[in-house]
């Protein structure tokens, strides 16, 4: 069996790791002037940098277990990175204080303000009463925490493994938990993104939400995932694991997701407008104006359309680099598309009418904060173990598929 | 020879060796070959300088037809020739025209896939020289065959045959039309 400890990660990361804490932190204490003179507009660009990082975190857990259901090589290159992308969990529940104070204080999200008879309110009863939310995100993080923490104990019992039958007994035990975990998963998801995101918007409801995240997340996971593998290819020790066949891999996954996104946001634009309800359609009229409706354009055409038709090409998705940068594109109309579902959302503070289109200087700088923070504690985690499960019984067959035609 | 020949055929043992043997037939310039192997070798596409396939062209643009045809099918039916109003909702409405155009990019690249690969292979195909050679039988459980055919440009019969039996094949066959 192959050493574990052969396979550390490269000390380049350490510096990484400061220029992405100095960055964050200053654009922490920029986030924390704008906080002091308009409190909702920061609490408002923190949940977008909260959700697309915090996104990336969630959706590793996603990819995690799903790598476990299909195994297949790009699972085992890809395994230690999103492992360690789940283990920013903790982070991320700090990064998620702010938001809860914010609605525990009533300084974000309209219904904490809306009177107890108006319709949206009266039948939801506790549901949308401050402490109820904040207790129901704290069991969220609960239930996303023993996934993660169950998940990262086997995966590192693999690496301490004496035998290849130890080996294949916690990779077993992995994949079947990674089963029914993954309908309560997508359920978790579902939960949280209401809460987190729909209840911006107390008047609108959409059933596929959750799944529009589940698939969101995971094509941000992906991304993000590319670019941290295509950083480490060329150096010590993963330019002996990586190959242009698991880039290939990977690079069909994103495919797949850009579809399955487009493919979740129109059949719940498609719905929507074939019902022709005003309680509904309220939602896109707002995104279809001003504004706001050149960053729908935009969406189609750069969250789904381009990249689409270019992960279509063999070549590309097989170059390393090429597909990392394509990567970071869909990384940044994430972020775009975040923008564009927690953006119009009405404002508790009457200074900005409910769908005026504006873009704060916080929107830039929180998701940077957020960022900068999230990459440090996530560089530290990747490095804190070794960056492939080289004790996994298919390691070897891994490598050769990299290798292959 | 009374019968015209179809080419020359060597059976090899392992797929190595197979491989081997079809870097040494390209690099001798012979381009109509083929090899044929119990299971799929990923490496005799480049060792046989195999041009990677058009299908994918092909599939491409019977998808963007698809669209078309599905787009302007809806047009027709819903515009020219028997427009009624639905839902209160122009004749010509994108959003619903969408999911009809999808499921018909979708078969139609299916399409293109399935017969377009057929008919890139060549099938079906009823008959085959190759099958005159009787051991080729061999060749869907445990041996190799290379193959170069007699319409191949660089091909004579003597300095063909005489190549071939210098690959370490285990023998050379003749195959006849």
């Amino acid at each position: 069996m192959a050493n574990p400890d052969n396979y550390k990660a490269p000390a380049e990361l350490n510096g990484l790791r400061t220029i992405c804490l100095g960055l964050g932190g200053v654009a922490l204490l920029a986030v924390a002037v704008g906080a002091y003179f308009n409190t909702e507009q920061a609490i408002r660009s923190w949940l977008l940098g909260f959700i697309f990082w915090g996104g990336i975190c969630l959706g590793s857990v996603g990819v995690l277990m799903l790598q476990y259901l299909t195994g297949g090589a790009w699972g085992v290159v890809l395994r230690r990175v999103v492992e360690a992308g789940s283990r920013t969990l903790p982070l991320v529940i700090i990064l998620f204080v702010p938001i809860a104070l914010g609605v525990y204080f009533g300084k974000a999200y309209e219904w904490t303000h809306l009177p107890a008879d108006d319709y949206s309110m009266v039948h939801r009863g506790a549901f949308m009463t401050s402490w109820f939310w904040i207790l129901r995100s704290a069991i969220y993080f609960a239930l996303f925490g023993g996934i993660v923490y169950l998940l990262n104990k086997w995966g590192q019992a693999q690496d301490k493994a004496g035998s290849v039958e130890d080996s294949r007994l916690l990779l077993e035990r992995a994949s079947r938990f990674s089963g029914p975990t993954m309908v309560i998963y997508c359920l978790i998801v579902t939960f949280a993104v209401v809460d987190w995101i729909m209840t911006l918007d107390p008047h609108w409801f959409s059933t596929i939400w959750g799944l529009l995240f589940v698939a969101g997340w995971a094509l941000s996971t992906l991304s993000f995932s590319v670019v941290v593998l295509t950083y480490l290819m060329d150096k010590d020790p993963m330019n002996g694991v990586l190959g242009k066949k698991h880039f290939h891999d990977i690079g069909k996954l994103m495919l797949a997701l850009t579809m399955v996104w487009a493919y979740f946001n129109f059949s719940q634009f498609l719905i929507i407008w074939s019902g022709n309800i005003p309680e509904e359609t309220g939602w896109f009229l707002t995104r279809m104006k001003g504004g706001w409706a050149y960053i729908g354009v935009a969406l189609i055409l750069f969250h789904f359309a381009f990249p689409f038709l270019l992960l279509l090409k063999r070549d590309l998705k097989r170059q390393a680099r090429l597909l990392s940068m394509l990567a970071l594109f869909i990384l940044f109309m994430r972020l775009v598309d975040m923008f564009y579902q927690i953006g119009p959302t009405p404002r508790v503070s009457g200074e900005l009418e409910a769908g005026a289109f504006y873009i704060s200087w916080m929107d830039v700088v929180a998701p940077i904060a957020v960022g900068g923070i999230w990459l440090w504690y996530f560089l530290g985690q990747l490095a804190n173990r070794p960056v492939v499960p080289a004790n996994d019984p298919y390691f070897e067959e891994a490598i050769a598929h990299g290798k292959g035609h | 020879m009374g019968n015209k020949l179809h080419g020359i055929m060597a059976e090899f043992d392992t797929a190595t060796e197979l491989v081997d043997a079809a870097r040494a037939v390209r690099d001798a310039g012979y381009t109509k070959t083929d090899a044929f192997s119990p299971f799929p070798l990923h490496e005799i596409d480049e060792a046989l300088g195999i041009k990677r396939s058009i299908l994918p062209y092909l599939i491409f643009a019977g998808g963007i037809t698809g669209l078309c045809a599905g787009i302007g099918l809806q047009f027709y039916v819903h515009m020219i020739s028997w427009p009624i109003i639905v839902g209160g909702r122009p004749h010509f409405s994108l959003p619903a025209f969408v999911p009809p155009a999808f499921e018909l990019t979708i078969l139609f690249s299916a399409f293109v896939a399935v017969f377009g690969m057929l008919f890139l292979n060549g099938l079906p195909s009823p008959y085959h020289p190759v099958f005159n050679v009787p051991r080729f039988a061999l060749a869907t459980r445990e041996k190799f065959f290379l193959l170069i055919e007699a319409k191949d440009p660089n091909y004579d019969y003597d300095v063909t045959r005489e190549f071939m039996e210098s690959l370490d094949a285990q023998e050379v066959f003749d195959v006849e039309e």
